[in-house]
């Protein structure tokens, strides 16, 4: 586990940790990348700044993986967290360690609803645009979610409440009537019929799928009607997703070239080798390749078959949500196939978030809400997290 | 993918890489090629593209002269600068 910086000097029950892809004026910024390393935002992110106004103090930074688009941490330019074998998440394990009431991050790939899952907590991906992205780290602008992840419900809720809101310094924040609608108050519906989603691009593994079934089983004890539901068109959100956040990646790390922040290296003579050798020296191999891959997807000879026909794809997953929540009230997935990730694992393939993503990808290419407890994701229509909550703590208070 | 497509891409995102990147990297896309086909398999005719997840309008304010930031601190995370300027190689021999 790894924080820049600790210090809270005050009760963990106020102390909120952002993670490395989060604005924080008193400390750096480095994105998980060596490009940012020692890097300082003139200004903090809308969300510290909602933070300190309810009271929080910001305890420190998690460590993210390099631009957040990894599984969960693991290509952190200055390494990654590993045990016995086994990576772990920073944010992950400073909330198992008390350290924080919960870990505020930016979920671009999937890894806060991973980490999640795997470590028995509880993390919500509200509806985008009802938290500001204002003072993130730009990857995939249009699918990227500020995330919370605690230990409990109420705490991710009490968090979540605290920084959701319209703001006008996001162009693409919601109005104020729309991020009312996550926040609790009056009567929560019970959810009638929850579908389980089956026939993913990866089968989880026996845990992962024993998980799956310990959560329908309990929504089921508690009058909660549990349909097993073929994944269809959800599959192809991983593909589609994959060329859509590289493609918009592209574009935002195009400003790393050495010259206005960041890294600049040392080995160069002219202009052209001086932004190239920076690129190449700071940026890790997962990065460039999801930069040559969005490049490539941009480029005018596939513009329309790669990248126009994942927009389109964009709106039949949209469209297919929008079918089952005429039926369905919810909808359950994994988070992921396998419920510890090794370095092995990463080791045999180096590109594995690309395929792991089959599961978080539908929820991210769509911006609908999620909350990850038990170890499944609840996917909601926009604005449903009260209804979501309200099932995980079902879940808090029979399933555990 | 193939390399001469690969250089190509490297140089227009400014880019280096080793020979066995590239190997990587061209297995990578021929990965990716399987997920295409499978996109291809929808047919999106007919579907119009989803730019925004969201019904989101552009946001119209009106245009008020601030400084929020001044040079210097602009200049502090600069990797070289100085005199008010970013210092970077010469250019023009």
């Amino acid at each position: 586990m790894k924080l820049y910086t600790s210090k809270a000097e005050t009760a963990a029950a106020s102390v909120v940790v952002v993670d490395d892809m989060i604005l924080t004026k008193e400390m750096p910024t480095a994105a998980g990348s060596k490009m940012l390393e020692g890097y300082r935002s003139l200004f903090d992110a809308e969300m510290i700044t909602r933070l300190h106004a309810a009271g929080y103090e910001i305890g420190g930074k998690a460590a993210v993986g390099e631009f957040a688009i990894d599984l969960v941490g693991e290509t952190a330019y200055d390494g990654a967290c590993v045990a016995d074998g086994i990576l772990r998440n920073a944010a992950a394990e400073i909330i198992k360690a008390g350290e924080a009431k919960a870990v505020v991050g930016l979920d671009v790939n999937g890894s806060v609803r991973r980490a999640a899952a795997q470590n028995g907590l509880i993390s919500v991906k509200p509806t985008y645009g009802t938290v500001s992205r204002y003072g993130t780290v730009p990857v995939a602008c249009s699918g990227e979610t500020v995330s919370v992840m605690a230990k409990t419900a109420a705490d991710c809720r009490e968090i979540l409440e605290a920084i959701a809101g319209h703001d006008d310094k996001d162009g693409t924040s919601l109005s104020e009537e729309c991020c009312a609608q996550i926040k609790s108050g009056g009567s929560i519906a019970k959810p009638a019929k929850v579908a389980v989603i089956t026939g993913c691009n990866l089968t989880p593994d026996a845990e992962a799928a024993a998980k799956l079934s310990a959560f329908g089983a309990m929504l089921e004890q508690n009058g909660i009607s549990v349909t097993a539901v073929d994944a269809g068109v959800l599959t192809t959100a991983s593909a589609a997703w994959n060329i859509l956040m590289s493609a918009e990646l592209c574009n935002n790390v195009s400003r790393y070239d050495g010259i206005k922040y960041g890294y600049r290296t040392e080995n160069f003579e002219n202009i052209d080798e001086l932004y190239t050798n920076s690129r190449t020296e700071a940026f890790g191999v997962l990065l460039k390749t999801a930069i040559l891959y969005g490049s490539d997807a941009l480029s005018s000879e596939n513009y329309m078959k790669v990248y126009d026909k994942a927009l389109r794809i964009r709106r039949v997953i949209a469209d297919a949500f929008a079918a089952l929540f005429a039926q369905y009230d919810a909808v359950l997935m994994p988070a992921c196939s396998k419920m510890v990730y090794t370095e092995a694992d990463v080791q045999a393939d180096r590109y594995i978030s690309f395929a792991e993503n089959c599961y978080t990808a539908p929820a991210s290419i769509t911006g609908l809400p999620v909350v990850v407890a038990g170890g499944v994701q609840m996917i909601g229509k926009a604005f449903a997290e009260p209804m979501l909550f309200a099932m995980a703590e079902l879940y808090e208070k029979e399933g555990k | 993918m193939n390399h001469e497509t690969l250089r190509r891409l490297t140089l227009l995102n400014q880019l280096s890489l080793t020979d066995a990147q590239k190997e990587d990297i061209i297995a990578f896309f021929a990965r990716q090629e399987q997920g295409l086909a499978a996109l291809n398999v929808v047919d999106t005719e007919s579907v119009e593209r989803m730019v925004h997840v969201m019904p989101i309008l552009t946001v119209v304010r009106e245009d008020v002269a601030a400084q929020p930031f001044t040079r210097e601190a602009l200049q502090s995370g600069a990797p070289d600068a100085g005199e008010g300027y970013w210092r970077v190689p010469r250019v023009v021999e």
